[in-house]
């Protein structure tokens, strides 16, 4: 592994391609870092946007007024506004009005710090986007398949949970599975409350070493390779999930 | 041998029944409005008595930032129509009969879709030069012309997939009638298919347009002066007093949420109007 | 077809990177104007009034140059991350912007001597935590800034976990939210910012480390632009104009400042 390092260590003497984040421990470690922070993000944020869009979903076919409007205001307000500027509002607006806890080093701090607020943001952006998914698959199940159920003595949770839900989720998997590609690539906008993700890192990088052409191919590069993964891994999934002779 | 029964498994997908067109009522903005007036008078207790109160400064501010946010619509609109046309011309390029054309676009479609559009602006903002050479003349490359360009690459990779979906999502039948008439190929695509793809595009489009204008805000982090650069030069300029966070955050959004709801509506109301009865 | 003339225009940016200008001091005398950048968040060095124009002691002393050649004045907002680039890209003819004088910068840009300004590196916290030493930050979130230098230093030789933001505003913000124990910045700042009522509470605790002079720059390559500038310096510490300047917005005297106006009287 040294003598791998060792070489782009002499690539830069060579030739003036600056690569620390593979010669240099420091950065490596710090590359490292962002990479399973952006990594790690995603997931959090693709399991909780995906709850609350189930729960949204659930909601929207509440049979009072107020849930619904509240679900349509909270789809509307995050839908049509910047999720950077949500972000902010939530971290600097919302984080200091919160109550604070002491913490290990003997001061006050937010309950939340930044990359739960990241997550928190993030999952209710993308989250926004998947209660209309879900609520169009839903829409999809027949009445006749639900009026079945019902007439089998399913309660209302029961049909949701063992009937639309696993229906609706095979046919919105193209849908959800975009928004999903979607939130990955917005855990980028973490960067600007200083959660260490690959950008941040990457950012603090260049900002060291003046690199920023080297670490800029590199960002692409990585991004390419992560999204084009996932993007093939989802591909894979919609084919085996899909229903046989639903939708052409 | 087939089944036949007038129960179906599954009805084909809609998008979700849309509101009336304009339905813009106000407590949709209400809970925004409240969040960022009330918010800080929250903790408007914090502050010594001798500083403004946070509304008179934000209206202090406000020209200046209503200035900044003409300049992301700028930036949007900008961004918009350069990628829609690359994006148009990259789009017909996949549909190429030319096997290295399709390929080759395909290939460029996908890079730019893949990566983020935060990564995207870093890249032209720092490595696009402040100007170019052309033939003697220099053409200058300021900030905000980078920051279209950053932004128009995302549009354009999507606007190529906008124009490829909505050809293939004409039956073959088409093409191949209008072969039997003795069409050429650039006839049928001019006469025949993109007229009918027209409709089939505006609403992605205008989707499109919407994430496009909200992701101008990013023009801030590489430096632009927009409406939040300005944001937090200006907070930092009163001092980085922390119940000013609200209030000027509180705007931003409110600003943004009144342009795009609208467009949002439309969109919602267009596809209503446009949808295919299969 | 589109990718030829995607490679094209890459080609073409490519080549006319390399094509580099000849004395800037031309160019900015045939232009009008001069093109500063520089800070715009950070008060009371360079910032915001509510018109959006930049004022504070540095944009003072690019007036002062623009004067002297004899043209308008343009300034171009930075941060501590872009600076240094746009300076390169020749965005900028000029940088004033609160950058420390370092030798790896001077292989990217141009420093003319003398400096014209100095501060250290201190940390902005809360009274109540008690701290002492920069060793006691060790583990704990420390607030700083994109593109600042001490920013590796604080984490390599002190263990601070170090949060950077874009700009001051949201720093300061984090800070008094509890985000961070510190925010580590110049002393210059600091001491500014400490003194404000609503600050009360903070202090700057520690010995100023890494006291080191601030200069300007220019891009590399531009001797007449650096030897003119070099000049402008040391007419300002003669006059006392850096003196005025800082008594103008607020800032006591530094020791700095002082001891250069007594080199060259």
């Amino acid at each position: 592994m040294e003598f791998v390092f060792e070489w782009f260590r002499t690539l830069y003497q060579e030739t003036g391609i600056n690569l620390p984040f593979l010669y240099d421990e420091y950065d490596r470690n710090r590359m490292i870092d962002g990479f399973f922070t952006t990594i790690w993000l995603s997931l959090v944020c693709l399991f909780f946007s995906v709850i609350i869009g189930i729960i949204g979903a659930w909601l929207q076919g509440s049979a009072f007024k107020w849930t619904r409007r509240i679900v349509n205001g909270y789809i509307q307000l995050f839908r049509n506004t910047p999720p950077l500027v949500q972000l902010y509002f939530f971290y600097f607006a919302i984080g200091t009005l919160l109550p604070r806890v002491e913490n290990d080093w003997g001061g006050q701090s937010p309950i939340l710090g930044s990359f739960a607020w990241a997550a928190i943001s993030l999952s209710f952006f993308a989250g926004a986007f998947n209660v209309e998914i879900f609520r169009s698959g839903i829409e999809a199940v027949p009445k006749s398949t639900v009026e079945a159920a019902e007439a089998l003595g399913f309660s209302k949770l029961q049909i949701y949970r063992d009937i639309t839900l696993p229906l609706a989720f095979r046919v919105v998997l193209p849908a959800l599975n975009n928004n999903l590609v979607n939130l990955v690539k917005t855990t980028t906008l973490a960067y600007a409350i200083a959660v260490p993700e690959m950008l941040y890192e990457a950012n603090q990088i260049w900002s060291d070493n003046v690199n920023v052409t080297e670490m800029m191919f590199f960002l692409l590069l990585a991004y390419f390779v992560l999204v084009g993964v996932l993007v093939g891994g989802m591909n894979r999934w919609e084919r085996a999930m899909k229903i046989p002779g639903y939708g052409g | 041998m087939t089944y036949k029964t007038d129960l179906p498994v599954m009805l084909p997908m809609k998008r979700r029944e849309a509101e009336p067109f304009l339905s813009l009522k106000m407590w949709y903005i209400l809970p925004i409005a409240l969040l960022a007036i009330l918010g800080p008078n929250l903790v408007v207790a914090q502050s010594t008595p001798e500083s403004q109160s946070p509304i008179a400064v934000l209206l202090n501010w406000a020209p200046l930032l209503l200035k900044g946010f003409i300049f992301n619509l700028v930036i949007s609109v900008s961004a918009m129509a350069l990628g829609t046309f690359v994006g148009a011309i990259l789009g017909l390029g996949q549909i190429s009969l030319f096997a290295p054309t399709r390929h080759s676009s395909w290939f460029v479609t996908q890079f730019f879709r893949n990566a983020p559009w935060l990564v995207l602006l870093f890249f032209a903002m720092f490595l696009l030069p402040f100007e170019i050479n052309l033939f003697g003349f220099k053409i200058p490359f300021p900030d905000w012309f980078k920051a279209i360009l950053g932004l128009s690459l995302p549009v354009m990779a999507n606007v190529s997939e906008i124009v490829r979906g909505a050809v293939r999502s004409l039956p073959s039948g088409q093409w191949e009638a209008a072969e039997s008439l003795a069409y050429t190929r650039l006839q049928t695509l001019w006469l025949i298919i993109l007229p009918q793809c027209v409709k089939r595009m505006l609403p992605p489009w205008m989707n499109l347009y919407s994430i496009l204008t909200m992701a101008t805000v990013l023009a801030s982090i590489v430096g632009v002066n927009e409406v939040m650069t300005l944001t937090g030069q200006a907070l930092a300029s009163e001092g980085g007093r922390p119940d000013l966070l609200a209030p000027f955050y509180g705007f931003v959004l409110l600003l943004f949420f009144i342009y795009c709801y609208p467009i949002a509506k439309f969109t919602v109301w267009l596809e209503t109007k446009y949808a295919v009865i299969s | 077809m589109n990718l030829k003339t995607l490679a094209t225009t890459l080609v073409v940016s490519a080549l006319s990177i390399s094509a580099a200008s000849a004395d800037i001091l031309d160019t900015i005398k045939e232009r009008g104007k001069l093109i500063v950048g520089t800070k715009a968040d950070y008060k009371p060095y360079g910032f915001l009034d509510t018109s959006g124009a930049i004022i504070g002691i540095e944009p003072d002393l690019a007036r002062d140059v623009a004067e002297k050649l004899g043209v308008e004045i343009e300034f171009v907002p930075v941060v501590s991350s872009n600076r240094m680039q746009f300076l390169e890209q020749g965005k900028i003819d000029l940088m004033i912007a609160t950058m420390t004088d370092k030798p790896d910068r001077r292989e990217i840009v141009l420093i003319p001597d003398p400096n014209y300004y100095s501060s250290g590196t201190n940390i902005l916290a809360l009274k109540s935590l008690g701290l002492k030493e920069w060793e006691d930050l060790r583990g704990k979130p420390v607030c700083g800034i994109q593109g600042a230098f001490y920013n590796k230093a604080t984490s390599q030789n002190y263990g601070a976990e170090i949060v950077a933001f874009k700009g001051t505003a949201e720093a300061y913000s984090a800070l008094k939210g509890g985000n961070c124990a510190a925010f580590v910045y110049d002393d210059s700042a600091i001491v500014a910012k400490a003194a404000e009522p609503e600050w009360a509470e903070y202090e700057m605790p520690l010995q100023t480390i890494d006291d080191a002079p601030w200069g300007l720059a220019v891009a590399l390559g531009e001797d007449n632009f650096a030897q003119l500038m070099s000049d402008m310096i040391i007419d300002w510490h003669k006059t006392g104009r850096i003196l005025e300047l800082e008594t103008k917005w607020g800032v006591t005297n530094t020791p700095f400042a002082q001891a250069m106006h007594d080199k060259y009287k």
